[in-house]
């Protein structure tokens, strides 16, 4: 039998775990943008050390589980740093740094995925290199980009819920807290996974709406 | 059709030389254009026009020779590949911006305006205040028959219209040279026309031009000299009449048997026997 006194009653706990998890999300997202646009051009730099930097950084980080980097930032890092590294931190670097790889391979997807006569005929016209990318490939690129970063944006709000795993008080860690004292497993989690439908369904229909003009116009 | 006199160079070239790895392209290309001259680059497939071209602004960088553009050297670099300009990217930026291209396939900035395609690179290379640059712009879309649809995206606009609009925003720099790669071979046929006529209009008005086309018709109308490329060198040059009407080297007679045709077609207008 399915008794929602059990959400209405814990109401406030799970709320609080909400904005948690939304602020985890926002927070790394944007500082995710600003290291994944860096690393992303870095990747795609005339200079090799730099390129190879980059390269290095993005396969670094897309190839480690998430659940591991946030545990050994946590557990470990402070271990050699001889620091001491709050749960916060820890959580919001490791989200941040992961999802700025992610973000890096797609902005040089989409600046690689532009034609090379834009890049000819900004330099026949005599414009800079740093003039070409603001004004000819970046604001194209941009355009292709959307949906790949809206879709990777959704991935990254499930992903906060690994946060629990270092006891960041998340939407997930406090629906585990609740079943816990309340042993209502079954209502607790179906309102866990709803609340994430309830927010995710409409973002994920708003990023196709984005492909599909785009799409046709390619 | 001019006469070469001794009007100053806008172009020399001096031992050309480029290679992708090992392959070579280019083999010792020298070549002069003079002020108002229109010169035709004409060769088969894979015979280096194309690079001759884009070596020209350094879209491409040959590995040795030297390149001088209205008096500036733009490239000089020795055999063994020292570079003895070194000049820094904002100088070839600078000398680049005299040299107007427009590119087989358009390349217009799809997300900008037809007018803002034309104002973009006056405005943020050469600091044209927008007003002006606007106004020249409106004249150039004018001149060329495109003034409806300055506010329209290059997407909307047919081929041989895009190919019109490329002129107009290679114009708008105010170019001493104007280098045209294969301008019309995009277009579909009914399309050529329309941008044949832009370019004959621009010889007539005196704009010097090196041109890779495989338009004859176009080569007879302006060309003052064809200089005919086979395996990255020039094994002829001379007028249209010298070099595709009874051409010397077996090369450039193999070239032309393939067009023998639309030459025979051409003859009665081109007023030879």
């Amino acid at each position: 039998m399915f008794d929602s006194s059990v959400i209405t009653a814990n109401a406030s706990l799970l709320w609080q775990g909400l904005l948690v998890t939304l602020l985890y999300t926002v927070a790394t997202i944007a500082s995710g943008l600003g290291i994944g646009f860096a690393v992303g051009l870095a990747q795609l730099s005339r200079l090799l050390p730099v390129r190879l930097l980059g390269r290095i950084y993005v396969e670094f980080f897309r190839n480690i589980p998430l659940l591991v980097i946030l545990l050994w930032s946590y557990y470990a890092l402070p271990i050699f740093l001889h620091v001491n590294i709050t749960k916060a931190w820890a959580g919001y670097l490791s989200l941040s740094l992961y999802i700025a790889a992610f973000y890096a391979e797609i902005l040089r997807g989409g600046v690689e995925g532009i034609d090379p006569g834009q890049v000819d005929a900004a330099t026949a016209l005599g414009m800079s290199a740093g003039q070409r990318m603001r004004r000819v490939i970046l604001p194209q690129a941009i355009r292709r980009m959307l949906p790949p970063l809206v879709g990777q944006s959704i991935i990254q709000m499930k992903n906060t819920t690994l946060l629990s795993a270092i006891t960041v008080p998340d939407l997930l860690y406090q629906g585990s807290y609740v079943s816990s004292f309340t042993y209502r497993p079954m209502e607790v989690y179906t309102a866990v996974a709803a609340i994430f439908l309830i927010i995710l369904v409409p973002l994920t229909a708003l990023a196709r709406r984005m492909e599909g003009p785009h799409a046709r116009a390619h | 059709m001019r006469v070469p006199t001794d009007t100053p160079a806008i172009l020399t070239i001096e031992n050309l030389s480029l290679r992708y790895g090992t392959r070579p392209i280019l083999r010792g290309i020298d070549l002069t254009v003079d002020q108002g001259e229109v010169v035709v680059l004409l060769g088969a497939s894979g015979s280096g026009k194309t690079s001759l071209l884009r070596s020209i602004n350094l879209l491409t960088r040959p590995q040795s020779g030297r390149i001088v553009i209205g008096g500036e050297p733009i490239f000089d670099q020795s055999e063994d590949g020292i570079d003895r300009l070194r000049l820094p990217a904002k100088k070839i930026e600078h000398i680049r911006a005299r040299t107007g291209m427009v590119f087989q396939h358009f390349n217009l900035f799809p997300h900008m305006s037809v007018l803002r395609n034309v104002t973009e690179a006056p405005m943020i290379v050469r600091g044209v205040p927008r007003a002006q640059a606007e106004q020249e712009a409106h004249d150039l879309l004018r001149q060329l028959g495109l003034e409806a649809h300055a506010e329209k995206r290059p997407a909307q606009l047919s081929g041989g219209q895009q190919q019109r609009v490329a002129i107009a925003r290679a114009l708008a720099m105010k170019p001493a040279i104007l280098l045209f790669d294969e301008p019309t071979s995009a277009l579909d046929p009914e399309l050529v026309g329309e941008v044949l006529r832009a370019m004959v209009a621009l010889a007539r008005g005196g704009m010097t031009m090196v041109i890779v086309t495989h338009e004859l018709g176009l080569v007879f109308e302006i060309a003052d000299r064809v200089v005919f490329l086979d395996a990255g060198q020039i094994v002829a040059s001379g007028t249209p009449a010298d070099i595709l009407l009874s051409p010397a080297h077996p090369r450039v007679a193999g070239f032309v048997a393939r067009f023998h045709e639309s030459i025979d077609m051409l003859k009665p207008f081109l007023q030879i026997a």
